[in-house]
């Protein structure tokens, strides 16, 4: 525990946490930023509100076109169901894909079909598929043995126990980390116009460049709205799906 | 015994998990058509191991088991899912099906994966499960989740599941080692009349004597994978002798 904190303190020197200096004048432009965003402007409404729902959008369609994407490769990846062989491919691909960040997704995309949420879209879809392939085939994998065992037993061959023991066995789990992909890419989304991927952050980037504080306010605002209904979505989705009852 | 009254054969079986020490050590054993076969011992006798061998779930290093005259191999375990049915001991109930649909598995093997995929299933079979769960005294719960069910109607969908695979011999593996004396009584009685009237043969773990006094017509004692005992009876309601009711 003291080597622990020992380690942590250097660290956090050579980053500079112990300038005094620094951080001060970093409170001192906080205070100035904070008082320059207030109040905020909200004649940017329609245009904040146009992009902000492009972004809902390219959150919603990439996280369920990557989701769909993952689901085979991650139960081709599930190792008590597949072939060594298959599922260590399954799995490399997976971490292949989730080794770059949805930024660089973005980017590529953005090279490979040009400006706007199309390349928004696709970039959050390749970075779902890397995530969830990765959660849902460790998931799989985590299936109790006795189950698979005892549907084994009645002569299910291997896309039987996909159907009828993998996928219902881990519904839940598989809901809740599809809604926490979700809730991940709006927040993750809010950036990728600063590439030129679409959606919201495209008018952050002129804000922030024009010095705009008071409409970037706005745009933070709306985004903090959008976040916490989806919050809200997904707390009425578990309870209304989710399993409540104990075995 | 001719080896055509017979049911299970097991000679000189031996097994050890990856690296670890023989769990079962020369296993020889026999289990008559249409009886009830049980075998006891303490825990970590290697009772679980034995009956996933006898299931095919497991392969055995050495030795050589017989079901129903077939020998049974490497490539040929397969062909062991329509003649044996298992139910372990935790059932193997998919908590998030309905009692139908896990009954229903139990037609898997003979179901291809056409509209089966889709959770339709032939309605010859639906027909049968329903029948199967009405059997079992669990008709009205055929739609409602297995995990809102108790434990005895648990066991009940599982035998349901096992009987409509239609097996020659069923494998239990302490399944009703989670219910109080009464209920496991009922439930062991309810699958012994099932047995008898379908003609299978019931090898199943047991922990408590009375039941196994009750139910079995042969009794295996198992001991640090070896089988040490045995107590052919002429039927059920004979006295064990008392070193096994200790």
């Amino acid at each position: 525990m003291t080597l622990v904190a020992i380690l942590l303190g250097i660290v956090l020197g050579d980053l500079g946490f112990f300038d005094v200096a620094r951080l001060t004048k970093g409170l001192q432009n906080m205070g100035i930023l904070t008082w320059e965003m207030l109040p905020p402007d909200a004649s940017v409404l329609p245009v904040a509100g146009k992009a902000l729902w492009e972004t809902v959008q390219m959150s919603f369609a990439g996280t369920i076109l990557g989701f769909l994407l993952s689901l085979p490769l991650s139960i081709l990846g599930t190792r008590h169901l597949f072939s060594a062989p298959i599922s260590n491919l399954s799995r490399l691909i997976a971490a292949g894909i989730r080794t770059v960040p949805v930024l660089l997704w973005a980017i590529l995309f953005v090279i490979l079909v040009g400006l706007g949420p199309l390349a928004g879209t696709l970039g959050v879809a390749a970075y779902t598929v890397g995530y969830l392939a990765k959660i849902y085939a460790e998931l799989f994998e985590g299936t109790d043995p006795e189950i698979v065992e005892a549907v084994r037993g009645t002569g299910a061959s291997r896309f039987h126990l996909v159907r009828f023991v993998v996928l219902p066995e881990g519904a839940n789990a598989i809901l809740t980390q599809l809604l926490f992909m979700l809730e991940y890419n709006i927040r993750a989304s809010s950036i990728l116009g600063f590439v030129g991927a679409g959606g919201i952050g495209f008018v952050m980037q002129v804000y922030l460049q024009t010095l705009e504080y008071r409409r970037l306010a706005t745009v933070l605002l709306l985004i903090l709205a959008v976040v916490l209904i989806m919050d809200g979505l997904s707390a009425w989705m578990r309870r209304r799906f989710l399993l409540t009852a104990q075995s | 015994m001719d080896s055509t009254d017979l049911a299970l054969r097991a000679e000189g079986i031996c097994f050890a998990y990856r690296g670890e020490e023989w769990v079962l050590k020369d296993i020889s054993l026999s289990v008559p058509r249409g009886k009830a076969t049980m075998i006891m011992g303490p825990s970590g006798s290697g009772k679980t191991t034995l009956m996933k061998v006898l299931a095919g779930i497991l392969c055995p290093q050495h030795g050589r088991l017989e079901v129903l005259s077939q020998e049974v191999g490497k490539r040929t375990r397969r062909s062991l899912y329509s003649l044996i049915g298992y139910i372990p001991q935790q059932l193997g109930l998919v908590r998030n099906l309905t009692s139908l649909e896990n009954v229903l598995m139990g037609a898997l093997g003979r179901c291809g994966h056409g509209r089966v995929m889709l959770g339709l299933f032939p309605r010859h079979e639906i027909e049968q499960a329903h029948a199967a769960l009405d059997l079992m005294g669990i008709g009205d719960k055929s739609s409602e989740k297995v995990f809102r069910l108790s434990g005895g109607q648990r066991q009940r969908v599982a035998i349901a599941r096992t009987l409509l695979q239609r097996p020659r011999v069923v494998l239990a593996d302490e399944f009703v080692s989670d219910l109080d004396l009464a209920l496991a009584s009922e439930v062991l009685g309810l699958m012994r009349q099932v047995a008898e009237r379908e003609q299978m043969t019931f090898v199943a773990n047991m922990h408590e004597p009375q039941l196994v006094q009750e139910f079995a017509d042969q009794v295996l004692i198992l001991d640090h994978g070896q089988i040490v005992r045995r107590f052919p009876t002429d039927g059920p309601q004979e006295r064990l002798p008392s070193e096994v009711l200790q």
